[in-house]
């Protein structure tokens, strides 16, 4: 276990930032922390860097009682949100120092600081870059230093605050594909935070769901989204139609019947369905019970809203389906849906 | 130059020409310029021009007796002991009360940042007056000094004091803004990298202030030879003892010395424009390393 967390509390006056959380990062595992603006999670990855101290709780880091250390002990790189470079230095300067700043009986000689600097800036692809200054590079540029800057202690962790959080859609993606070559590569235990929810189930082997200073559920991206563990989850990750209910008898009535879906779980009296708009399906109906209000086409895929009885619903299908159903802006049809999770409310 | 493309373009399309938006009429930027220029000169050049057309009015030679006279003398090296004291005194501390508004939060900061306006916002009379009330004779800690034999007052510390009190702002002012506008991510990223303190301010803290630094303490030392005001107050005119330059020009003035007390002013005014000289051959020379840094 690369790092453990254990009960960190941390409050900004009245703000309760972190609220008792627990987590274990595993060695090698590249894991998100997912959430809103709010929910913690940058602070989470302040104190585990030493950046912040927390009120109360425990950090172990490769097994060593970490919280008395000082950032410099702890071993770890950390990649700031907008970098942070040193503006008045080179690129070069700016991964050796790092190296530079060790006490002089662990400090490599200046020819093995040149060879290791070299070899980072190969690694992170910047090499004809290495006597430019920060401002003279383009954002992915900057991150790209900031991330060799970091590697350049040779951390045992690897912290990174929103890491293409700064930069346009295009490029992020690249970068996104790239960091997890790297990863895959290097195999540093790494932990970055992150809003972006396609960002963490993309590029997470594991991902951690929070909100409000607490974990509202751990796990890998398939099983996060497949299975969100609460309605939290369920809203903040992906499009879905939130549908108020009453469930009585293990059967949730929407929009005063209009719908009826079997529920799994022991809910009962007013409770809140979730249906992934992917989960929903429409069926052309003369006289059906909806109306179809609108059509929406983006790239291969189809957006469908659907009035029921006054509810606005969202269905979502590929193109193809979309044609081999005929249906246009204004046609009745019929909706069922296919999977739906039930929160009390 | 979009102008005047504009211009030719509809010229040829035989339309009346279009001006842009942002171009005066000629009359009237000839008026606004010829305007800014009779200003500068009627009320920054001349008077430069008449301080060294009154030192030399009696040639080099006059001009170079009233500047070795030995009262002369003992007012620049006084000048000098007093900027020497106090300009580093105002480095130390402006960096250190920059530092401490720009990256930490505290209770009382805005009163902090207020007290360090202080001194441009009391008339520097008061300033001077400040320390008379505190250390003369009469004043609150008078009678203890003069039984331990120590003289602030009609001295050389209290010429000190009133200087660093009233140039205490020129470093601070300059620096706060560029290092709260700064942040302290470059400070946290060097002690994640595992610089000690003292590393990160020198190599990371320190590389991006220096402009910033440079100036407030160029201004600051030109205020600190020049200051008169305060000066005055606690110096208490002893030639050759606590007179510093511009008392000197001063005492030398009043006594229709006009000579000797152009030849001193000519000094400071040389001064004024050495400072602005090295300022704009900095910005010339460094421009770029500036703009890097302030991003």
């Amino acid at each position: 276990m690369a790092i453990q967390v254990s009960g960190i509390t941390k409050r900004f006056n009245d703000f309760t930032a972190l609220d008792s959380v627990d987590l274990e990062v595993r060695s090698g595992e590249l894991l998100a922390l997912l959430g809103p603006s709010g929910s913690g999670k940058t602070t989470l990855l302040r104190i585990m860097a030493g950046l912040e101290s927390p009120d109360a709780g425990g950090l172990l880091l490769n097994g060593e009682e970490a919280l008395g250390l000082k950032p410099r002990d702890r071993q770890v790189g950390f990649v700031f949100q907008h970098y942070a470079l040193f503006r008045h230095m080179t690129v070069f300067d700016n991964v050796a120092f790092g190296l530079k700043v060790r006490p002089r009986g662990q400090r490599p000689s200046s020819a093995e600081i040149r060879r290791r600097v070299t070899e980072l800036l190969d690694l992170v692809q910047l090499s004809p870059f290495a006597g430019r200054y920060p401002a003279q590079l383009s954002g992915g540029q900057r991150q790209r230093v900031a991330l060799a800057r970091a590697l350049a202690i040779e951390p045992k962790v690897l912290l990174l605050d929103e890491p293409f959080g700064a930069l346009d859609a295009k490029v992020r993606k690249e970068l996104r594909r790239w960091l997890r070559k790297l990863h895959e590569d290097i195999h540093v235990t790494s932990v970055f935070v992150t809003h972006d929810q396609e960002e963490a189930l993309e590029l997470a082997d594991r991902v951690v769901v929070m909100n409000q200073g607490r974990i509202e559920q751990i796990g890998s991206p398939a099983e996060v989204y497949d299975h969100p563990a609460s309605a939290f989850v369920y809203e903040f990750l992906g499009q879905v139609n939130r549908l108020d209910c009453t469930v009585e008898g293990g059967i949730a009535h929407i929009g005063d019947g209009a719908l009826a879906i079997a529920t799994d779980g022991g809910v009962q009296g007013r409770a809140v369905a979730y249906v992934r708009p992917h989960d929903l399906g429409v069926t052309p109906a003369v006289g059906g019970p909806a109306r179809i209000s609108g059509i929406h086409v983006v790239g291969p895929d189809a957006r469908i809203d659907i009035d029921l009885a006054g509810l606005a619903l969202e269905a979502e299908m590929d193109r193809e389906r979309l044609a081999t159903l005929g249906i246009v802006a204004g046609d009745r049809c019929a909706v069922h849906i296919d999977r739906a999770r039930v929160f009390a409310r | 130059m979009p102008a005047d493309t504009i211009t030719s373009t509809s010229t040829n399309i035989a339309v009346p020409p279009v001006r842009s938006v942002l171009s005066e009429p000629g009359w009237v930027r000839f008026l606004l310029i010829a305007g800014a220029l009779l200003f500068l000169a009627l009320f920054l050049l001349l008077p430069l021009v008449a301080v060294f057309a009154e030192a030399l009015r009696h040639g080099f030679d006059a001009y170079w007796a009233a500047l070795t006279e030995p009262d002369a003398v003992a007012a620049i090296e006084l000048t000098l002991i007093v900027a020497v004291i106090s300009v580093p005194a105002n480095l130390l501390f402006g960096v250190a009360a920059s530092w401490c508004v720009a990256k930490f939060d505290f209770r009382g900061k805005n009163l902090l940042i207020t007290l360090i306006d202080l001194p441009f916002s009391v008339s520097p009379v008061i300033s001077g007056l400040i320390y008379v009330l505190l250390f003369g004779l009469n004043g609150l800690f008078g009678a203890y000094l003069r039984d331990m034999g120590i003289q602030i007052i009609f001295a050389v510390p209290g010429l000190v004091l009133a200087t660093i009190f009233v140039t205490f702002p020129f470093v601070a002012r300059e620096l706060i803004p560029l290092m709260q506008e700064q942040g302290s991510d470059e400070e946290e990223a060097a002690l994640v990298l595992g610089a000690s303190g003292w590393q990160t301010f020198w190599r990371v803290t320190i590389p991006n202030i220096k402009w910033g630094l440079l100036y407030g303490v160029l201004l600051c030392n030109a205020r600190a030879m020049g200051e008169f005001g305060a000066v005055s107050v606690v110096s208490g005119h002893i030639r050759g003892e606590t007179n510093t330059m511009p008392l000197h020009v001063e005492i030398l003035y009043n006594e229709y010395n006009f000579v000797a007390a152009f030849a001193v002013a000519s000094l400071l005014a040389m001064l004024a424009l050495v400072t602005l000289v090295v300022k704009t051959a900095l910005e010339w020379r460094f421009g770029e390393e500036l703009a890097a840094t302030r991003h």
